[in-house]
């Protein structure tokens, strides 16, 4: 059997940084990735955040592919609430991500959220996410395991975050991209 | 300049599917291994279980998971097999296919961490952690992830990259 | 120029040792991991402090499996992050993610996996500071110790 390796394998192995985005003073409403390369097998985004949803301490975000806004999302929570484990489901026109935002005042408490998709250009499947994420806030929090997926077979080209409860990410929350040949 | 996660191999199945995805001589020079897989199985229902195997032995694997369902949560273990998640059967969602990293850490005893999940447009959604255990000093030089069902349908594909510490 | 994800130190124990330290963190990268396969000699937990810090500014908010019971627990205001779950025993592996520690201007947050032959959990934690982290510490707890064998990596990975 042939073992194929990675031809990428140099600096930096099979793992590669593709973009970041860090929001400057004034906050943002929407993060996006687009013009995504079609020459990885898989993609991790690495995001930090916090929203202005100020009178609920937590937020989530929405996550929606190549501009698509019909109803093509569907998205599953395990949840640990520090009290009891729960699950819970979204079938809508976005898909809803774990706790990646917290509160509204710099130095309080962030989400962090590891986000996979695999086979992001494959055109022969729909798009299964996974994602790990939470924010503790010392007396309170979340950490969740959420699967989602995009029903298209298109190959994945740019990716949408705006907060779920509130309207703009905080300064200094960051999105990282990055691609894994496979 | 070390680098880490280098893949090794990548495994496609063909269109008359597939029993097992087989990763074989691996080689010895990694501290750590991560499989990433976007698995469907044949079975006719909503998922089927996917369990991981070395060097082609099937004793001395347990394993303990937590789940959800998108309504219900539970935890189970397995004292006989290292269960690592879950794959989209074929009466889910056509064109879903499961995402999974089982990573395999350490060199005495092989432990697994797998975070794996499965969608569907409704019901059989599943979020999992899953904890496995190979209670063996050998080296690994085979893995063998399977399903309990069915075999793995086209397209259904894993990736082993090797993690170098150093 | 750091590569995207690599290593930057690594431990394997010789004999039983109370903690593992970090120190002197380049702020080169973005995020952190620390992978720890192994395991402690008691019924210990695993603790992770940042910069050495003992004060009570760490808390967490943990999910759990013990192959029966799916459940979750907090811990708050207290001297570390406690990563693991129940008897840690002699296999166990955890993958603790550290998200922009060099930032000095937010709290730091965790994600962590823990698996154990009794457990498998996941939490999130956070060190109320705004330091920049330069050191990471995985300790067992009072005086107990991590087994002969045990391995720590610390990892970095750099955005563009």
């Amino acid at each position: 059997m042939q073992i194929l390796s990675s031809p990428f394998y140099g600096v930096s192995g099979s793992f590669e940084s593709i973009a970041t985005t860090t929001v400057a003073a004034g906050g943002t409403g929407t993060i996006t990735f687009s013009a995504i390369p079609s020459t990885y097998t898989h993609l991790q985004i690495r995001a930090f955040g916090q929203t202005n949803r100020g009178s609920v301490s937590y937020d989530g975000a929405q996550m929606r592919i190549n501009g698509d806004t019909a109803s093509n999302y569907s998205a599953h929570n395990l949840t640990g609430t520090g009290s009891a484990a729960s699950s819970s489901s979204s079938l809508t026109t976005y898909m809803q991500l774990p706790w990646v935002g917290f509160g509204t005042t710099t130095g309080s408490n962030w989400g962090g959220s590891i986000i996979d998709i695999l086979d992001y250009a494959n055109t022969s499947k729909f798009k299964t996410i996974r994602a790990l994420g939470g924010a503790d806030g010392n007396g309170s929090g979340y950490v969740t395991l959420t699967s989602g997926n995009w029903r298209s077979t298109s190959a994945i080209t740019s990716i949408t975050f705006v907060p779920d409860g509130g309207t703009t990410w905080s300064q200094y929350t960051q999105f990282a991209l990055y691609g894994i040949k496979g | 300049m070390a680098v880490t996660h280098k893949l090794i191999q990548t495994i496609t199945v063909g269109s008359g599917g597939s029993a097992s995805i087989d990763f074989t001589s691996i080689p010895q020079t990694y501290t750590d291994l991560l499989v990433l897989y976007s698995a469907r199985s044949a079975r006719a229902a909503v998922g089927d279980d996917v369990y991981i195997r070395f060097n082609g032995l099937s004793t001395n694997l347990s394993s303990r998971t937590l789940y959800g369902t998108g309504s219900a949560t539970a935890s189970y273990s397995d004292a006989s097999v290292a269960y690592i998640g879950y794959a989209v059967g074929d009466t889910s969602t056509a064109s879903v296919f499961s995402n999974g990293n089982p990573n395999y850490v350490g060199s005495t005893n092989k432990s697994v961490s797998g975070d794996v999940v499965s969608e569907n447009n409704a019901t059989g959604a599943t979020q999992q952690f899953a904890a496995g255990l190979w209670s063996s000093t050998a080296a690994i030089t085979q893995l063998t992830i399977y399903c309990l069902n069915g075999n793995f349908k086209q397209y259904s594909s894993a990736s082993l990259y090797g993690i170098k510490n150093s | 120029m750091p590569a995207t994800y690599e290593p930057i130190a690594t431990t394997t124990l010789g004999s039983t040792q109370n903690q593992v330290d970090f120190n002197t963190i380049s702020s080169a990268y973005t995020d952190l991991v620390l992978v720890f396969n192994g395991g402690v000699t008691s019924t210990a937990d695993i603790w992770l402090r940042m910069n050495s810090d003992t004060g009570s500014n760490y808390s967490r908010t943990r999910l759990t499996g013990d192959g029966s019971t799916a459940a979750s627990t907090r811990n708050s205001a207290a001297s570390s992050i406690f990563v693991s779950v129940g008897t840690v025993g002699t296999n166990a592996n955890m993958i603790i993610h550290v998200f922009n520690y060099a930032n000095a201007t937010t709290y730091k947050t965790t994600l962590t996996r823990f698996n154990s032959s009794a457990y498998t959990a996941a939490s999130t934690g956070i060190w109320r500071s705004t330091s920049a982290i330069t050191s990471l510490t995985l300790k067992a707890e009072a005086a107990d110790t991590f087994t002969s064998g045990s391995t720590f990596t610390l990892y970095g990975i750099k955005a563009a």
